[in-house]
């Protein structure tokens, strides 16, 4: 038997994820050995330290030139580098908002941030895996992380439905997954990625259904967990029951690593794929996404709920940038929802990689936004109005500006950035992904885009409104500062607002984890 | 001709057997056993005394605490096999990627252990 | 007529009878029989596509720890006999509906597939699908998936106890 030849390099790219799985560790059999009183503070810091060190780990690791490792069963690029910085930079900030929430509920507990690391390291193993197999089982850790994150506080009713609702549609997804995979091996014989393309437009000839079959299961079973339309349906009941600061995980962690597989997936793979296949696909996903995902949030004035929905929109936007990366020629696609190039000037791999480099910017840009606008949501929430369901109403916003502007003023900027409006790290995202679009010719689909992100900032601003315009209601309870939840919104609120302004070094990384693979 | 099946005649042969048994002793007890039905021989009845309520109860969690990390260790187990088989050819090797996986399982062990769920009393 | 084929056709129609019976037997405890029957047929099935150790892993994980887990789990929610069945909604329409559409593109999917029953050679058949050939390539080729298993029992365990355990 001939032994692989595994040398340490080989590891480099786990380095992140190995950092959060240690850490997670030492999480797990710390909180084991202390007694129930002993005080669980440092489990945050951490948590913190740990996400930090991987998030720097990441950040070295981008300027590592591509290549695969572990027999091509997994990649190191600075595409799967920056998902993990992402990835990262959502724990951290998620893990900042747990420490008033646990202690108001008095379940801080050392499971919670061990989850949450365990987590965040499949998302960042998911952005590496270069294989089916591999992706699947990252893909596992991922869910089954957020799983029992989502029941953790299992009293009450909302608590144990979200769980139960996000396990049985999560294991159903990953069984379309599974299923879209066994196809596609069936056709080609293979599972690693790199390897596909070659038999893939072999077996286009012969077993045609084959390939198209697989790669749309597949392409649900993706849709499901970036909680795409018509794969939504779990998102609000989940992202409302589950603990805020969870919430805040789902919404950019997993959104961005189910992301970061689906591109990988489509892109290496759809090389051996007739390329109207996947833009069929995601275009029709986009456009479905942004509609219904803006249209069902205008009406919700629970605000945890309304920023379920919203996420679905954001879903929607990010589907556009996917769309854009199968063009192949401009004006020859999918002629329903594109038109003919209109600005020509750009050529095609240009736009494209821009189109990638917006999706990753994008990513970023959500989790900096959203996690922040949770972490804001779980300050103003009381653990007794949550059975009654009125915890996140829009009237605990009434007047924020009177008793906390500075708590007004960092949501006020992640409304803004939501909604995409300027000066803002959302507006300069949104403006990547769009421009991309209508330069790889995607003109019909970017004005829907436009539109609806338009309708969007209706809802976004009324919270606004809410927090400056309405006054303070009567026999509003204190609000309680907590270190944790200060710290989270500084650090979401600067980079909103400067990355907006001046995108600096950021800018840099993108230019260079935006560099299109598997062509 | 080659197939799949040779190995496994000696299992038919013995699924066969058992089937058979199976089958035929209640028949054979039914058949031989002498049979005097009186009132109280038909009653109900539970470890001899009479019966009080539905043999259905709900069940404590912990069995289900217990089943489900039965399933992980039988998992980990079977992964046991095809490595012990391979021992001697994979070498250090194989010894050093066993040694990070049962690490991990370990990690969850002492968890699980000092966390009380293996404790049935509690 | 083969052996091989006589067999075959018997566990496919014995597989689909007894998946037919645990979604359609009344009492919980006897469609958790009958999927216990599944599995033995499934992992006939296997052995008769060479994937020896496959069929062993069905038997021993699936038949064995996974059905005790179903078990427990239906005598811990003490599920009785479903009592409301049949009632049409426009739910159950639906998604009875997208079932039958799925199970239509499949079977048009796989039907369309040229049939090549693979030749593996006597060489090849002396060891294909046997533990020590899986543990080749699971030790050599797989090793990353396989060290991320290890991360998904840990994963699990925890999460097992997190969820199930009264007081954590």
């Amino acid at each position: 038997m001939t032994l692989p030849n595994i040398t340490l390099a080989d590891f480099l790219p786990l380095l992140p994820a190995l950092i959060m799985v240690v850490g997670a560790s030492i999480l797990l059999l710390s909180e084991v050995f202390l007694s129930s009183s002993a005080s669980r503070g440092y489990q945050a810091v951490l948590t913190v330290a740990t996400a930090v060190a991987s998030g720097l780990t990441a950040l070295g690791l981008m300027f590592e030139p591509p290549h695969a490792v572990f027999l091509g069963y997994g990649v190191l690029d600075p595409f799967s580098s920056f998902l993990t910085l992402v990835v990262c930079v959502g724990l951290a900030l998620a893990a900042l908002a747990s420490v008033s929430f646990l202690r108001k509920r008095g379940a801080e507990r050392g499971e919670f941030y061990a989850l949450m690391l365990f987590a965040s390291a499949g998302m960042s193993l998911l952005a590496m895996s270069a294989e089916f197999i591999t992706l699947f089982v990252n893909l596992e850790v991922l869910s089954v992380a957020t799983y029992a994150l989502t029941a953790y506080l299992r009293r009450g009713t909302r608590p144990s439905e979200a769980g139960f609702k996000y396990f049985i549609l999560g294991a159903f997804s990953s069984a379309v997954l599974l299923y879209g995979t066994a196809l596609l091996y069936g056709a080609t014989g293979t599972t690693k990625l790199a390897d596909m393309a070659g038999p893939l437009s072999q077996a286009l000839a012969t077993a045609p259904a084959l390939v198209y079959t697989g790669a749309i299961l597949v392409a649900a079973g993706f849709a499901f967990k970036v909680a795409a339309v018509p794969f939504h349906m779990w998102t609000p009941d989940v992202y409302e029951g589950a603990p805020t600061p969870v919430t805040a995980l789902m919404s950019a962690g997993v959104k961005a690593a189910a992301f970061a597989a689906m591109v990988r997936v489509f892109l290496t793979v759809g090389k051996g794929m007739d390329p109207h296949m996947p833009l069929a696909l995601f275009s029709t996903l986009a456009l479905l996404t942004m509609v219904v995902g803006n249209l069902l949030a205008i009406p919700q004035r629970n605000v945890k709920r309304m920023l379920a929905y919203s996420s679905i929109a954001h879903a929607g936007y990010l589907l556009l940038g996917v769309a854009a990366l199968f063009v192949t020629a401009p004006g020859e696609h999918f002629r329903i929802l594109g038109a003919s190039a209109l600005t020509g000037g750009t050529p095609l791999d240009v736009a494209r990689s821009d189109a990638l480099r917006g999706i990753l910017y994008y990513l970023l840009a959500y989790t900096f936004s959203a996690v922040g606008a949770f972490a804001l949501v779980s300050a103003l929430e009381r653990r007794e109005d949550e059975d009654k369901g009125t915890a996140w109403d829009l009237e605990r916003f009434s007047g924020l500006a009177q008793r906390r502007p500075g708590w007004a003023f960092a949501m006020t900027a992640f409304m803004l950035s939501l909604g995409g409006i300027p000066p803002t790290i959302g507006f300069m995202s949104k403006l990547l992904i769009f421009q991309s679009a209508i330069d790889v010719g995607l003109v019909g689909l970017t004005i829907v885009a436009v539109l609806s992100s338009a309708a969007g900032v209706y809802y976004y601003l009324r919270v606004v409104v809410y927090m400056f315009m309405r006054p303070v209601p009567e026999g509003a309870q204190t609000l309680e500062r907590s270190w944790g939840t200060e710290v989270a919104l500084v650090i979401s609120t600067v980079a909103v607002v400067l990355l907006g302004i001046i995108p600096g070094r950021v800018s840099e990384w993108l230019a260079h984890a935006g560099t299109l693979f598997g062509q | 001709m080659i197939t799949p099946l040779a190995p496994y005649l000696p299992l038919a042969v013995v699924l066969l057997l058992a089937g058979l048994m199976a089958m035929a002793i209640p028949q054979l007890t039914t058949r031989l056993g002498p049979k005097r039905p009186s009132a109280i021989k038909s009653s109900p009845f539970e470890a001899g005394s009479e019966s009080s309520g539905p043999a259905r109860q709900r069940f404590a969690v912990k069995f289900y605490v217990v089943a489900l990390l039965f399933i992980v260790f039988d998992v980990e187990a079977v992964f046991l096999y095809p490595w012990a088989v391979n021992f001697q050819a994979l070498g250090w090797f194989g010894y050093v990627e066993m040694l990070v996986f049962a690490a991990t399982l370990i990690v969850g062990l002492i968890y699980v252990w000092k966390k009380g769920a293996l404790d049935w009393e509690s | 007529m083969n052996v091989e084929l006589v067999l075959f056709g018997a566990f496919a129609l014995l597989t689909l009878l007894s998946a037919g019976l645990v979604i359609l037997a009344r009492s919980p405890i006897n469609s958790a029989m009958a999927l216990v029957s599944t599995f033995f047929f499934l992992a006939g099935i296997y052995v008769l596509l060479w994937a020896h150790t496959v069929a062993v892993v069905q038997v021993l994980v699936y038949a064995g720890a996974i059905m005790v887990l179903f078990l427990f789990v239906i005598m811990l929610l003490n599920l009785g006999e479903s009592a409301h069945r049949g009632k049409p909604t426009l739910s159950r329409i639906l998604g009875g509906a997208s079932a039958v559409g799925l199970l239509g593109v499949l079977g048009i999917t796989l039907s369309r597939v040229p049939a090549q029953p693979a030749n593996l050679g006597p060489q090849a058949q002396a060891t294909f699908g046997t533990m020590a050939s899986i543990g080749q390539s699971i030790f050599t080729q797989w090793l990353l998936p396989f060290e991320a298993v290890s991360l998904l029992l840990l994963v699990a365990m925890v999460g097992a106890v997190v969820v199930a355990k009264s007081r954590i």
